[in-house]
């Protein structure tokens, strides 16, 4: 995807956030003194802004990924109630963190990040709930075997067959991944963060998000798998039990 | 990964899917890249094998975004916003 080379050379945009949101929780001794001079900064051009005028700012720069973040939070707590109120929720914490935010810096992956800690924090304990069936969750024997029936996973013909999958099969895919994988994938593969952003955005090392990218995109290819088979898109007998 | 292979492009097969996703997700240096590139222009099975999880990202990007939130929520949210700030406008008063 090259339209997004450029935003990924910007290194530090999401590391100069972390210390001056204050939705990400623990900051550092160190860390707090970087808020405070950045603040001083920031507040040359801030101070003059009248509450009135951040507001219209937020509304010209912030709301317009109001729909980008509501289908985030659709992939995250697969309900539109409970999608709702965290899209409002973290819209609520960005306005109010907004005269820290330094204007140029990555306003998208910033918005992602409370968005994302917003649901660790208060939807994630809420949704462990009888949610899933254990059928949902692919287990390691079930990738041995995608894995061995051809070394490389899904076949071609198998892949024709998968374009032909309703959308909301491809969803219910990706929602049944276990949390942190269906993350990073929906980070990656639908807003094109880099891994570098991604391990920001969900506060892991980059390790771990290729990691978590590598096994959500084995099991998802598993379960798209298994829905075409349903399906009878996929005959039994090409990607079935060998 | 920097071994030296004897496949197309300096690189064996195991290497090149290996690497796949770094590839495809556009986060090797441009050493790799080429090398890859290069793989693959002469390798039939690895370039098929790209192909399809180059696919599967396409299709759960075509499928898995996208959703509109309802017009009550966009105006609930610029609502709650104007009542912030004509809250913080307030306390900014007293404050003086």
């Amino acid at each position: 995807m090259p339209a997004l080379a450029p935003e990924r050379t910007e290194r530090s945009v999401l590391a100069d956030l972390r210390p001056i949101a204050p939705i990400a929780g623990n900051v550092s001794s160190k860390g707090r003194g970087l808020i405070e001079s950045r603040t001083e900064r920031r507040e040359l051009s801030v101070a003059d802004e009248t509450v009135e005028e951040r507001r219209a700012r937020f509304e010209r720069d912030a709301l317009p990924f109001l729909d980008q973040l509501y289908a985030a939070a659709m992939r995250m707590t697969r309900n539109p109630a409970d999608a709702e109120d965290l899209v409002q929720e973290t819209f609520v914490k960005a306005f109010a963190a907004f005269h820290q935010f330094t204007e140029g810096t990555n306003l998208k992956a910033w918005l992602y990040r409370i968005l994302t800690n917003t649901f660790i924090n208060n939807y994630r304990k809420k949704q462990r709930q009888p949610q899933q069936s254990n059928s949902d969750v692919v287990e390691d024997w079930q990738l041995a075997r995608a894995e061995s029936h051809t070394s490389n996973g899904l076949r071609s013909a198998e892949m024709d067959a998968l374009d032909h999958l309703p959308d909301s099969d491809v969803k219910e895919a990706l929602q049944s991944l276990p949390e942190d994988f269906r993350l990073a994938v929906y980070l990656a593969d639908v807003e094109g963060f880099s891994y570098k952003e991604i391990a920001e955005i969900m506060e892991t090392p980059i390790g771990t998000v290729m990691s978590r990218l590598h096994r959500g995109r084995k099991q998802l290819q598993v379960l798209l798998a298994d829905y075409a088979r349903e399906r009878g898109l996929i005959p039994s007998a090409v990607g079935g039990e060998s | 990964m920097s071994g030296f292979g004897f496949g197309p492009g300096n690189i064996d097969c195991d290497d090149v899917l290996r690497d796949v996703y770094l590839y495809l997700d556009d986060e090797t240096d441009d050493v790799l890249r080429n090398r890859i590139r290069q793989h693959l222009d002469g390798c039939a099975p690895c370039l098929r094998h790209f192909g399809i999880e180059q696919d599967v990202r396409s299709l759960v990007a075509r499928c898995c975004g996208g959703d509109q939130a309802p017009r009550s929520l966009h105006e609930r949210i610029r609502v709650r916003i104007t009542e912030i700030s004509i809250e913080t406008t307030h306390l900014e008063y007293r404050a003086e």
